[in-house]
């Protein structure tokens, strides 16, 4: 991070836009957009301590200012949790206590870890994990390599969660209001009061989030017992897109199902504003299957077309990106079809034939008038179609950038459009293997219009108070029903006006089970009794059922999960096992399912009259409110990991702010940090700017998720906003969702600012042309296999041991998600240092992603790049320590010994990839400041050294997870098999963007990758022109970008001249 | 300040740490089993071949004798009486290395040398157990004793190759 002087920051103050589109981006951000982008420590220290900028949520400056101290009542109060012992400075230690098993576990040897396999919880998507255990503890969550949706791989939220079990703020007991305040209660008299409750009242509801297992088929059960009827189960996600295409399907085919994709299969992807590697309905899936789409191989490769308004991650990764107008989906969806429709070459009959036809002559006159208002010739429509139709390719539509009163509709053109390219069973499957929807459309409306009827109300796991926008009153009709049960794994909003506050279990203590695909079961089991006095929500139910005397026949939700996959046995067809064996054979594995076959393509309807109308493109600054892609609709919020894990494309840590077109900023004369009071008709906000290019210059975007004033969680508390009460009560006619996007709005200066905790302070990479390299197709034809070790230098020979281990990083394949910067501070214990710090530039991340920017400000490209420590051979950081304590290994590692630390900061200095940290603190047991770090010692990987104050710390690449592969290797006398051993990010990857290995064997895959024709070093020259960079001969290499429409070559691809 | 290869003087240092013998809860005899009785280490402390730790045994291995063996004793009816009421014995650690280390049992319990023979005993490092009532530490188990095992040459240096030692002295070795 640059600290410039004084009179470079007035430079930099006074530089104003220059009106060039096209100039050179990367080099002068600061051009287009003056304010504060770089801050020396000094300033920012200053601005801390005068408690400015205070946070526009309206919540208090820090009136003491920057509060290292130790806050003691927030310390007892979070950390209730036996510590350690702390290791004794004197001769004799204190005295420890070694305590075995009383009977231990047959299948348990105290220090080697046990895998559970499970089913994450995170979303409805039904991801498998396997839960590393030592001890009977959960230390790491890992997706499970045979589970079909995600491959092994998991993201970021699915990581954190190891973090949620742990969580010092989960309820620790049933909560009873009494006025304003939540007492605790015990449970019999929960069961108790809510019993007799029961027994005299049949108007009885349950909102819950979506899942496609057992649960709602038990809530039903619940519901029949106490003489409600089905329709008072509510299911609902603020991720919409579920109920959207499910109720795009239902009208075209008459079933509510979401097509699986197999993006792989084909050689073309067409976006409209689509964001499924973000969320979508399953993003792991999806990014696995775009990274096998993308793969180049043989010149052949997959090429993904994005239009979008907003700049999602997913339209980050697209080869091809046009900026469309706010709200103009619906038409380029419409103009793509006509094209499509067209085309000569496109043979279609029937239905469809009918729907295009008829809907393309509706709309004639519009559409022939949106080429000029979208400013996108026919022509470029035209040949796109052309590229599809002579490609194999299909199109996705809509995301949560187009949650507004078109979504759905936007779906069916999506469908009309699929059906055109005959992508349906092809790369769409809803007749073989399709995936159910976790959610009923409509459950939002319905609930909003009966609840109040209600007499009890359960809300499981699910939080509407927050996630929906506050126009809907979903928090006054709450205050309304007599009796309000929240059982949530961790407390959120709807505790705060509701009768009972129950914890609920967390997902890694429960059992449960999801069918992400029809006919396909994945298991969830607990892995670890209850941390805290919890309850699982179902028997909680069954409890409460017991005490009204209306019971059910399961003693447990086990045991309901027992029964009902009696039918999964005999529909798997696995009937030669005894049930019980079954069942505990797909508790070891996780999963079993068999293809279930329907035919559902061949009942298309003709779904013409539901696009009908179109609305007219509305001029004027619009908003969009996405989900975030780290902590989704808020339910990771809490999770300190992912607060500090950035977004994607800002990076911003812990805030939320409002992104602007840099052009359209300097229009209205607003500033980096900037606050802005965004007012549209249902209210008003007041949010920082970010100029953020790429988006449309009429689009506001104003992430969700972040924004609870909840003081029960420390950190999520305060941090950032929530835009949703931004949003008239308005909703999607077909889906009945709410719409949370693309509603007018005035954006309005004030003189207040707010400095975001962006991880990237700046877009430039200081003109070098080594550090994101891109090449193109032709050029990749030609090119040669490369050598990247062949470095001329006069470094004394280093002594070569049994490996070389090495990784390398295909930048064309990562998406930027973040899953690797979770996985990697959950498996080495990483502290997260709250938002202050990161200010300061003090993040302690192992690995990093870099955004950069390149070209046009409106339509740039973007690069990630993941950065950890790059392993040199000929180390800069191990030349100036001066105490040894970071050393090089003969095994290529880059070894950093902390109890040798003095904490002299000279390597961090020295690392020219600014990959070293320094703990500042010992960040542990909420002594930061405000923002109290969650270190519960028992969500620590024992496996890895917690460091202190004081000490320098890097990416080790998992040397732990190494030895313990090289000691199983010594004990069957063979070398280590490539793949037998991964690092954390490698295995979370959702994109196999990261191979590791050993770089002696020739043949192993990260060798491969190393001499790639695409292969490079980071900073390590231009070696086909001579140029050899700063010739340290990083293990680390990374593998360009392709740009496979050859868009314009950026100024640092041109061979280095010296 | 030490470096890769250098020899570490320990002398100074080791006696503030060998011969910690603390009070246990009974006193249990290793003379008497692994002594007299000539049980094998690994009976009870089963983890050494299998984990990084080698474990000390649960209440129910112990219990697996002592239901018949010896009843009558004191100590017998002190862990008898813990085993019914299903509460685990707190011994006192002996053997403690820093946070900082990683010191994995398996692969030293399993090395061999060329022959094929176990190189190290259990008594390598922990001494003549078998002749001490209550355990006391009897290696200081600091680093330099560590290195003065590892740094032993493996195979002597030729003119093509350097010399190998017993086992790697890297740092991350051991800290990480």
């Amino acid at each position: 991070m640059g600290t410039p002087t004084t009179d470079e920051l007035e430079k930099l103050e006074k530089q104003t836009l220059v009106d060039a589109p096209h100039e050179d981006f990367e080099r002068s951000a600061e051009t287009f957009v003056p304010g504060p982008y770089y801050a020396a420590a000094e300033e920012v220290m200053a601005e801390l301590e005068a408690g400015v900028p205070t946070h526009v949520a309206g919540a208090k400056a820090n009136p003491k200012g920057l509060d290292f101290s130790v806050d003691r009542r927030d310390f007892m109060r979070l950390f209730t949790v036996a510590t350690a012992a702390s290791a004794a400075a004197c001769i004799r230690r204190p005295v420890e206590k070694a305590v075995p098993y009383v009977n231990q576990p047959i299948d348990q040897v105290p220090g080697v870890p046990t895998f559970y396999s499970s089913t994450c919880g995170s979303c409805a998507a039904g991801c498998g994990i396997l839960v590393k255990t030592k001890e009977g503890r959960p230390v790491k969550i890992e997706g499970n390599p045979e589970h079909p949706v995600n491959q092994g791989a998991l993201c970021g939220l699915g990581q954190a969660e190891i973090q949620g079990l742990y969580h010092p703020e989960r309820l620790k007991t049933p909560m009873q209001r009494h006025g304003r305040r939540l007492d605790p209660v015990q449970w019999e008299d929960v069961y108790s009061i809510l019993g007799e409750a029961v027994k005299k009242t049949s108007k009885i509801g349950i909102f819950t989030g979506g899942s496609t297992g057992h649960r709602h088929e038990f809530f039903l059960e619940v519901l029949e017992k106490v003489g409600a009827p089905k329709t008072a189960l509510y299911t609902w996600e603020a991720n919409s897109i579920w109920s959207d295409i499910a109720q795009a399907h239902e009208i075209a085919f008459g079933k509510a199902v979401i097509p699986r994709m197999e993006i792989k299969h084909a050689d073309l992807l067409v976006g409209i504003g689509t964001d499924f590697l973000e969320i979508g309905v399953s993003p792991v899936a999806a990014a696995k299957s775009l990274s096998a789409f993308r793969t180049h191989h043989n010149g052949k490769t997959g090429r993904f077309v994005q239009f979008e308004t907003n700049l999602s991650m997913t339209g980050a990764n697209a080869d091809k990106r046009h900026v469309i107008a706010p709200g103009s989906e619906l038409q380029v969806a419409l103009l793509l079809v006509r094209s499509l429709y067209e085309h000569p070459k496109v043979k279609v009959s029937g239905i469809a034939h009918t729907m295009a036809q008829s809907l393309l002559r509706t709309h004639q006159s519009e559409l022939d008038r949106a080429y000029a208002t979208l400013q996108i010739p026919k022509t470029e429509f035209d040949a796109l179609a052309t590229e599809m139709i002579q490609s194999e390719s299909l199109m996705l539509v809509g995301g949560s950038s187009m949650f507004s009163e078109e979504a759905t509709k936007l779906q069916l053109v999506g469908i009309l459009g699929n059906l055109l390219l005959g992508a349906y069973e092809k790369f769409l499957f809803i007749d073989r293997g399709w995936m159910k929807s976790p959610v009923v459309p409509g459950d939002l409306e319905r609930f909003v219009a009966e609840a109040p009827q209600l007499d009890i109300l359960f809300v499981i796991d699910s939080d509407p108070a927050f996630t929906t926008p506050a126009s809907w009153g979903v928090t006054g009709i709450l205050e309304k029903i007599p009796t309000v049960v929240s059982i949530q794994s961790f407390p959120n909003d709807v505790d705060l006006v509701s009768k009972f506050a129950l914890p609920g279990h967390h997902t890694l203590e429960s059992w449960g089970d999801e069918e992400p695909v029809e006919g396909f079961w994945s298991m969830r089991q607990p892995v670890i009794r209850p941390t805290t006095d919890s309850r699982q929500a179902e028997d909680i139910l069954l409890w409460i059922l017991a005490t009204s005397e209306k019971n059910l026949p399961y003693a447990d939700y086990h045991a309901f999960l027992y029964k009902k996959w009696e039918a999964v046995q005999q529909f798997s067809g696995n009937l030669t096992v005894v049930y019980d064996m079954f069942f505990k054979a797909v508790l070891r594995r996780g999963f079993i399912g068999k293809l279930t076959v329907q035919t559902l393509f061949a009942q298309l309807k003709d779904f013409s009259t539901h696009l009908k109308t179109l609305r007219p493109l509305s001029t004027g600054l619009q908003l969009i409110a996405p989900l975030d892609h780290r902590f989704h609709d808020g339910r990771g919020a809490h999770l300190p990991v992912l607060q500090e894990t950035g977004d994607a494309i800002t990076t911003v840590t812990w805030d939320t702010w409002a992104a602007i077109n840099p052009n359209t900023m300097t229009k209205m004369g607003l500033k980096r940090n900037q606050v802005v009071e965004l007012s549209t008709a249902a209210g008003k906000l007041k949010v920082p700017v970010y100029p953020l290019p790429g988006l449309h210059p009429d689009v506001i975007v104003c992430p969700r998720g972040n924004g609870h004033t909840d003081a029960r969680s420390t950190i999520s508390n305060n941090a950032g906003l929530n835009p949703l009460g931004l949003f008239a009560k308005a909703q999607d006619p077909l889906s009945k969702e709410p719409v949370t996007a693309l509603v007018p709005v005035k954006v309005a200066a004030t003189t207040e600012w707010f400095r975001l905790a962006a991880l990237q302070k700046h877009h430039d990479i200081a003109n070098r042309k080594d550090i994101i390299k891109k090449v193109d197709l032709p050029s990749l034809k030609v090119a040669k296999k490369k050598n990247l070790d062949h470095v001329p230098d006069m470094f004394p020979k280093l002594e070569e041991g049994e490996y070389r281990w090495g990784m390398a990083i295909d930048l064309d394949k990562c998406t930027g998600c973040g899953a690797c910067v979770a996985a990697c501070s959950i498996e080495n214990n990483v502290p997260q240092v709250g938002r202050d710090q990161v200010i300061l530039g003090r993040e302690m991340t192992w690995i990093r992603i870099d955004r950069y920017f390149y070209g046009d400000v409106n339509a740039p490209e973007v690069s990630f790049q993941p950065v950890n420590c790059q392993h040199c051979h000929h180390a800069p950081c191990e030349a100036v320590c001066p105490v040894f304590a970071t050393t090089h290994d003969p095994e290529g590692l880059n070894a950093m010994t902390y109890n040798r630390c003095i904490g002299t900061r000279y390597c961090a200095n020295a690392c020219p990839y600014k990959v070293r940290r320094f703990n500042w603190w010992t960040h542990k047991w909420g002594e930061m400041g405000k923002r109290a770090q969650d270190r519960n010692p028992r969500a620590m990987n024992p496996d890895v050294t917690v460091r202190t104050r004081g000490v320098m710390e890097k990416c080790s690449l998992c040397v732990g997870r190494l030895r313990d592969a090289k000691h199983e290797a010594k004990e069957t006398g063979r070398k280590v098999p490539d793949g037998a051993v991964q690092t954390a990010c490698q295995q979370t990857c959702p994109s196999n963007a990261i191979v590791f290995g050993d770089l002696h064997d020739a043949q192993s895959r990260v060798s491969r990758a190393r001499q790639d024709p695409r292969a490079y070093l980071l900073l390590g020259g231009d070696p086909e022109n001579g140029h050899y960079g700063l010739k340290t001969l990083p293990g680390v290499s990374y593998l360009s970008e392709i740009l496979r429409y050859g868009l314009h070559q950026p100024e640092h691809e041109q061979p280095h001249k010296e | 300040m030490w470096t890769p290869g250098d020899h570490v003087d320990d002398s100074t240092q080791s006696s503030l740490v060998s011969g910690y013998h603390p009070d246990q809860p009974i006193e249990f005899s290793h003379k008497l089993h692994a002594g007299d009785r000539k049980m094998e280490c690994e009976y009870c402390h089963n983890g050494a071949r299998r984990s990084p730790v080698a474990g000390i045994p649960s209440l129910n291995t112990c219990m697996g004798c002592h239901k018949f063996v010896n009843t009558d004793a004191d100590a017998i009816k002190k862990l008898n009486e813990h085993y019914k009421k299903n509460e685990p014995f707190p011994w006192t650690l002996v053997h403690k290395l820093p946070e900082y280390v990683r010191f994995p049992h398996k692969v030293h319990v399993l090395a061999k040398d060329h022959q094929g023979q176990a190189l190290l005993k259990c008594q390598t490092c922990h001494g003549p157990v078998e002749k001490m009532t209550t355990v006391e530490q009897w290696a200081p188990l600091q680093m330099g004793w560590c290195i003065d095992c590892h740094s032993q040459t493996k195979e002597p240096a030729t003119p093509f190759k350097k010399a190998t030692t017993l086992a790697p002295i890297t740092c991350n070795t051991c800290h990480y």
